[in-house]
């Protein structure tokens, strides 16, 4: 049975955080409490895209579909606590469109929709943890009832390691994003090194945008858990 | 209205209802959550991993995954088989949490009765974690998640 670490407060952002009222409302006020992990824990569901069928693996779209806004290409390596790419890794994710509006109903941020972008996605890793996915760059949009905070641009990831502990729902951010400094939510992520890992990279010396980023599962390492 | 993370509701449709195929007892396990003040929360995502009737997890008959969302009066429902002991644990149901406000997913696990497990001894405001039987096929387990009468959560 395998063993797994304990989370690291400064690598993962926890409690209230200032400029982010909701967690106000909904964060436990106990300290979360420890607890002996058994089988429940360090086991995780099997054939799970018999439950959860793969989706979409382009978001963009071609001719009289294609979708509004800037084209790239996200590489998405999932990787375990050794740093072992996890192969056939359910792997779900979503973002806004170019405009900033989510598909779901309850957003009724006042930004246009686009009928050719439908926003989500679901993937299973390949041999390599790999996922590719071709999307349009999600944009930055206004928190209703914040008076002034703009999320940057992100796409959420939801992931499923080997056992129910190594689940994982985050956030991936862009780099040279000049919001990302103000985000309430990236920067409750305290060690920087930890942060940075929550923004992908450019890939260098490509002649089109692809950005690379690492879903790590569990582990020292492991990439902050942003719901 | 929420912050987001709007999950999609594709990806949460259909996915509460682990009996198909499975051998056991069927149950509904429902409950309303609820923030701070009381408000019910909509939409908020409730993941389910529990062992089959005979206490095994991952069982090749039985999925053990779940995952529900709650509507706009804060109510989620699963249907799925009542779990045997495992060793080392009462009959039970881990739960985990997705929602705006929370700065990492929330686990927690639900208890269908009194019972000697260490966890229920350990921690405080155990007696929450008992789900109450609503009816012979049905369990109640309301969760809130900040304040008087909050539901124990764990650090997974």
């Amino acid at each position: 049975m395998i063993r797994v670490e304990p989370r690291d407060p400064a690598t993962q952002s926890e409690g209230v955080v200032q400029g982010y009222v909701q967690t106000g409302w909904r964060w436990p006020a106990q300290p979360l409490a420890r607890r002996t992990h058994g089988m429940a824990e360090l086991t995780g569901p099997r054939d799970l895209t018999k439950r959860l069928a793969p989706v979409r693996g382009d978001l963009a779209g071609y001719g009289d579909k294609r979708a509004i806004g800037q084209l790239i290409e996200i590489r998405a390596h999932v990787v375990d606590e050794d740093g072992a790419p996890v192969p056939g890794a359910l792997v779900e994710i979503w973002h806004c469109n170019a405009a900033g509006k989510y598909i779901h109903p309850n957003d009724d941020n006042d930004a246009p929709a686009d009928p050719n972008f439908y926003g989500a996605a679901r993937m299973v890793t390949g041999e390599n943890g790999l996922i590719e996915l071709r999307t349009i760059k999600p944009a930055a949009y206004p928190v209703p009832g914040t008076g002034g905070w703009w999320r940057p641009p992100h796409v959420h990831f939801s992931v499923w390691g080997r056992v129910w502990l190594s689940r994982l729902v985050t956030q991936m951010f862009f780099p040279g994003e000049p919001l990302n400094e103000h985000d309430a939510i990236l920067m409750a992520v305290r060690d920087a090194e930890a942060r940075a890992r929550c923004i992908a990279k450019l890939v260098p010396k490509e002649k089109i945008l692809i950005y690379e980023y690492q879903l790590v599962v569990r582990g020292r390492k492991a990439t902050a858990d942003l719901p | 209205m929420t912050l987001g993370p709007f999950f999609p509701r594709e990806f949460a449709a259909g996915a509460n209802d682990l009996t198909k195929g499975a051998n056991g007892e069927v149950i509904e396990v429902t409950g309303r959550v609820v923030q701070l003040d009381g408000k019910p929360l909509d939409n908020l995502v409730l993941e389910i991993w529990q062992a089959d009737a005979e206490g095994r997890y991952d069982s090749p008959g039985f999925l053990g995954w779940g995952r529900a969302a709650t509507d706009a009066n804060g109510v989620f429902l699963f249907r799925t088989i009542k779990p045997g002991p495992a060793p080392g644990r009462a009959p039970s149901i881990n739960f985990l949490l997705l929602y705006s406000g929370l700065t990492r997913q929330l686990h927690t696990v639900m208890f269908f009765e009194p019972s000697d497990d260490p966890l229920l001894k350990s921690v405080k405001g155990s007696e929450r974690l008992i789900a109450k039987q609503e009816a012979p096929n049905r369990y109640r387990f309301d969760i809130r998640l900040r304040g008087d009468g909050e539901t124990p959560f764990f650090d997974d």
